[in-house]
C-alpha cells in the first residue's frame, strides 16, 4: 500500500463530477428505477448525486464494463470475390469505478490470470488498463455473501487501485497501485490527510457475519473434484437446474464467450464477441450432433469443476469471489454456498 | 402439508412414480426439489413461498430428469395450465405423469420474501387467477385459502404504456432492450419453450441476431412473445428469472389480451381446448385488412 | 412515380422516398400485381415484391427483418378468405397478422407502416391502389430510422 489518505463523501462526489467533466466515464452503484420496482446496480452515472454507498451487493457485476455482453471486433464488406475487413476502433474512454464491491474488484484480478495465459487478450486488457477502481469495503453483505470462504474479505484490496474504508465522516482511502496514485495526484485537493479517521466498527461486524455464512475447505474440494468426475453426487446436483445460464451472466468471474459473424445485408456484416455460458445445451454441441455434455447434470459438474478444480490447478486460486449473485438469481433455487458446504463435508469423509 | 407428504410417500413406496417433484424450504426460500425415496418426502412443503412453475421440469428438454422415471408433480392452478399445454402439444402423455394439485391462495413474487403474502409481495399472476382449484389433477390437496391480494402493478404499468404515443413506447422498449444480455434465461425457464432447436439459435439463415444489441434483442423478444401467443400461461417465471429485471410479462400479458379480445381465448388447464394459433374461424375479425 | 404522389408538401423530408417491401402470395396477389403491370397501370415505384407460395408462409420475422434492413414500410397481401390456393393458409395467416398488428403497436412500432390486404389475381387496380396508399402513408410517416438505428449498445453497462 502506497499511502493512506482521507476523502469525505462530498469530496468523493466532487471527484466524480471532476471526472465526468473531463470526459471520463464514472461507474458506480446507483438506485436504478425499473418499470416494476427498483434495484441497486452498477451503471455509468451522469451526475454525482446518483452514487449510492454502503448498500447491499449490486444486482450486476463489473464484468460488463470490462467485457461487454456484445462487442464488435471487425466488420466486413464483400465486393464480388474480394472481402474487405475493417477493424473496429476500440473505445478509448477512460473509466473510473467508484464504490466497487471488493468481490467484484477481486474478480477482475482473478480473470486477468486466464486472459494473459496462453494468449494476451487485448480486448480485455484494453478496457482493464483504461479502468481505475476504487473499491469500497462492504458493511451491508447479506446471508448469501461468502467472500471470506474463498480467501477474500469485505475489506479486501485485491484488484483495487484505491481501497475506501467507511469512517464516521467519509472514507479512509488506501492507495494500492500506481494507477491509484495517479488518480490521487490528479485530484489532490479532494484527498486530505488521514488524521485519526478510523474505519467504522460496522466493518468488523460485517467481516464476522460474512465469515459465519460459509466455512469451506478449498483444497479439500479441489481434491474431491479432481478424483470425483464419476461421483454419484452428479446424478442429483443438477436436477433443479434449468440451464438458463443466469448464474453465468451475473457471475463476475465467468468469462466464456462466443464469436459470431452476423450479416447485416447481403454483402456486409460484423464479427462480434458475445457472452456465452457452459450451462446451455448448445455450448458443447458438435456439428455432428454429438454433445459431450449431454444433460444438465454434466453441465453443473463442469461449472463446479472449472471454478473449484481446473482454475485452481492452473492458477492456484478458485474462479469465484463469493459475491453470491448466482444463488440469488437462480430460478431453481440452487445455492452455491450450500453446495460448497456439502462438498467440504463429502471431502472430509 | 402432511397430506402431501403422506401421498408422496405412498406413491413412491408403491412404485406408482419414481420421483416426486415438489417444493422444499431452501436457504433462500421455497425451491424445487426432487424426492426419490419415501423417507425424503418429509421435506416437501407447500406454502405461499412456492412460486416456481414446476411444469417446466416436464419439458422434453430436461433429459436428465426423464432418466429418473415416471414423475409426480405438485401443481398450482397456473402450473396445471402449463402441463395442459405440454399435453395439448404432444410433448407429454397424460398417463406418464401423476399430477398432485394444491388449492392455492396466492404466492409471493420472490421466494426470498418467504411466506409473507401481502399486496406488496404477491406475485403478479395471482390477481387474475381463475384456477385456484386446478382441474387437471389426479389428486387435489389442501383447504381452499382466501383469495390472494390482487396486485395492480402490472395492469397499471400496462395502462401507462397504452397511454403513451408510439414514439414513447418505442423509447421505453428500446431502453429495456439495451439492458438485455441475451442470456435466454427467459426461454430456458419457460415450460412452453420446449423446442430442442430454437429459431433464435439458427444461423443458416440467421433470422434473429444472437448478439446482445437492441436490434437483435428486439427481434428476439418479439419472436418469443409471438411464439408463446395463446400458449403462455402467465406464470411470470421469465420475468422473475431475468438477470436484467426486464418486465417481460408485459409482453405476454399484451398477447393474452389480444388473444382474448380477438379470438375469445383464455388459457386453461384442459388439454382438449385447442390453442388459438393452429386453429381459426371463418368469421375471424379482419377490419384492419384492406 | 406518378404526378399524384410527387407532392413536396407531403412527407417530413423533402425528397424522401420510402423503401417498401411487399410479401405477397404467388397465386393471388402476385398474379394481381402482374396484371396491374400488363394493364400498364401507373403506381408508385417504391415497392419491392417478395413472392411466397402463400400468406401462411409469412413469418412475422420477415416483417421485422425488412425493417432491420432498411424498409420504411411493409405490405403483406394474399388471397381473399375462402380463396386460398392451399385452402386454409390465409386463415392461419389472418390470425398471425391479427396478433402481429395489435402487438407491434404495443412495442412502439406504428402499425400504419404496414398494410395488410387481400388482393386477388383479377384485382390489378386494387394492387395499384394498395401500393399508392401505402407509399403515400409511409412517406408521411417519414423514414423508419429509429428502427434501423437500433444497432450496438449505447455503451457498456447502459
Amino acid at each position: 500500500m502506497k499511502k493512506e489518505m482521507f476523502i469525505s463523501d462530498s469530496d468523493l462526489r466532487a471527484l466524480a463530477q471532476e471526472l465526468l467533466t473531463a470526459g471520463t466515464a464514472v461507474i458506480a452503484p446507483v438506485q436504478k428505477k425499473l418499470p416494476l420496482g427498483e434495484r441497486i446496480e452498477y451503471a455509468r452515472v451522469q451526475s454525482p448525486d446518483q452514487l449510492v454507498f454502503n448498500q447491499a451487493v449490486s444486482a450486476n457485476s463489473l464484468k460488463e464494463f470490462i467485457m461487454p455482453p456484445t462487442v464488435a471486433i471487425l466488420c466486413w464488406k464483400q465486393r464480388k470475390a474480394e472481402v474487405e475487413l475493417q477493424e473496429i476502433p476500440r473505445d478509448p474512454t477512460p473509466q473510473v469505478v467508484i464504490g466497487a464491491h471488493p468481490c467484484d474488484a477481486a474478480a477482475l484480478a482473478v480473470v486477468d490470470r486466464v486472459m494473459d495465459w496462453d494468449y494476451h487478450d487485448e480486448l480485455w486488457f484494453d478496457r482493464r488498463n483504461q479502468t481505475t477502481i476504487l473499491s469500497l469495503a462492504c458493511t451491508a453483505g447479506d446471508g448469501t455473501c461468502f467472500c471470506t470462504a474463498v480467501g477474500l474479505a469485505p475489506d479486501s484490496s485485491r484488484g483495487a487501485d484505491i481501497l475506501l474504508l467507511p469512517t464516521a465522516n467519509g472514507f479512509r482511502a488506501e492507495v494500492m497501485t500506481d494507477k491509484g496514485e495517479k488518480l490521487v495526484k490528479a485530484h489532490i485537493p479532494r484527498f486530505k490527510d488521514l488524521e485519526n479517521q478510523q474505519p467504522l466498527p460496522a466493518l468488523e461486524a460485517a467481516k464476522k457475519k460474512i465469515a459465519a455464512n460459509l466455512r469451506m475447505d478449498s483444497k479439500a474440494i479441489q481434491g474431491l473434484l479432481e478424483k470425483g468426475f464419476e461421483h454419484e453426487l452428479w446424478k442429483t446436483l443438477g436436477l433443479a437446474c434449468h440451464g438458463c445460464g443466469g448464474c453465468a451472466q451475473v457471475c463476475p468471474t465467468c468469462h466464456c464467450f462466443d464469436i459470431v459473424d452476423e450479416p447485416e445485408g447481403v454483402d456486409q456484416g460484423t464479427r462480434r464477441r458475445n457472452w456465452d455460458t457452459c450451462q446451455t445445451a448448445k455450448f458443447t454441441l458438435h456439428g455432428s450432433g454429438h454433445n459431450p455434455r449431454a444433460d444438465q447434470n454434466c453441465r453443473i459438474r463442469q461449472r463446479l469443476m472449472h471454478k473449484f478444480f481446473i482454475y485452481p490447478e492452473k492458477f492456484q486460486e478458485v474462479l469465484c469471489t463469493g459475491c453470491g449473485r448466482c444463488a440469488r438469481v437462480c430460478p431453481g433455487g440452487m445455492d452455491l454456498p450450500e453446495v460448497l458446504k456439502m462438498l467440504t463435508a463429502k471431502a472430509a469423509l | 402439508m402432511q397430506a402431501l407428504r403422506t401421498l408422496a410417500r405412498k406413491l413412491l413406496t408403491e412404485g406408482t412414480v419414481q420421483v416426486v417433484i415438489g417444493y422444499e424450504n431452501g436457504p433462500r426460500g421455497a425451491r424445487p426439489t426432487f424426492v426419490t425415496l419415501p423417507e425424503e418426502a418429509e421435506r416437501l412443503v407447500f406454502t405461499p413461498g412456492c412460486v416456481q412453475n414446476l411444469a417446466s421440469y416436464l419439458s422434453p428438454r430436461r433429459n436428465h430428469l426423464r432418466a429418473l422415471g415416471k414423475p409426480a408433480v405438485v401443481v398450482k392452478g397456473c402450473d396445471a395450465k402449463a402441463v395442459a399445454g405440454l399435453i395439448r402439444e404432444s410433448q407429454l402423455k397424460r398417463e406418464n405423469v401423476v399430477l398432485i394439485g394444491v388449492r392455492c391462495g396466492g404466492v409471493v413474487r420472490d421466494p426470498a420474501l418467504f411466506e409473507k403474502l401481502s399486496l406488496d409481495t404477491v406475485a403478479d399472476r395471482c390477481g387474475d387467477c381463475d384456477n385456484r382449484e386446478p382441474k387437471l389433477v389426479d389428486h387435489l390437496l389442501g383447504e381452499l385459502p382466501p383469495a390472494p391480494p390482487a396486485s395492480t402493478r402490472m395492469s397499471e404499468r400496462m395502462a401507462r404504456l397504452e397511454a403513451m404515443s408510439h414514439e414513447e413506447r418505442f423509447a421505453f422498449w428500446t431502453e429495456q432492450m439495451e439492458r438485455c444480455v441475451r442470456c435466454h434465461a427467459c426461454r430456458e425457464v419457460c415450460p412452453l419453450c420446449f423446442c430442442v432447436r430454437c429459431l433464435a439459435d439458427k444461423t443458416m439463415p440467421q433470422w434473429i441476431e444472437s448478439s446482445a444489441h437492441a436490434r437483435g434483442n428486439l427481434a428476439w423478444h418479439f419472436t418469443h412473445a409471438m411464439h408463446l401467443a395463446g400458449r403462455c400461461v402467465g406464470c411470470g417465471e421469465c420475468q422473475r428469472v431475468c438477470p436484467a429485471d426486464i418486465p417481460l410479462s408485459l409482453l405476454n400479458r399484451k398477447m393474452a389480451q389480444i388473444a382474448a379480445q380477438r379470438f375469445g381465448y383464455k388459457v386453461c388447464d384442459d388439454p382438449q381446448v385447442p390453442a388459438p394459433i393452429g386453429a381459426f374461424r371463418k368469421e375471424d375479425e379482419q377490419e384492419f385488412i384492406r | 412515380m406518378t404526378q399524384a404522389t410527387q407532392n413536396p408538401e407531403e412527407g417530413q423530408d423533402q425528397g424522401f422516398e420510402p423503401h417498401i417491401a411487399a410479401f405477397v402470395c404467388n397465386w393471388c396477389t402476385y398474379t394481381g400485381a402482374d396484371l396491374a403491370g400488363t394493364s400498364r397501370l401507373q403506381m408508385a415505384s417504391n415497392v419491392r415484391i417478395i413472392r411466397l407460395p402463400c400468406t401462411g408462409r409469412i413469418d412475422p420475422l420477415f416483417i421485422i427483418k425488412a425493417f432491420e434492413r432498411g424498409a420504411d414500410g411493409v405490405i403483406v397481401s394474399g388471397c381473399h378468405p375462402a380463396d386460398c390456393h392451399y385452402t386454409a393458409g390465409n386463415y392461419h395467416a389472418r390470425r398471425k397478422f391479427t396478433l402481429f398488428n395489435d402487438f407491434i403497436g404495443f412495442l412502439g412500432i406504428d402499425p400504419r407502416r404496414i398494410t395488410f390486404s387481400w388482393v386477388s389475381a383479377s384485382e390489378g387496380q386494387k394492387w395499384a391502389d394498395v401500393v399508392d396508399e401505402t407509399t403515400s402513408r409511409v412517406r408521411q410517416l417519414g423514414p423508419f430510422t429509429s428502427y434501423r438505428n437500433l444497432s450496438g449498445r449505447r455503451h457498456a453497462g447502459a
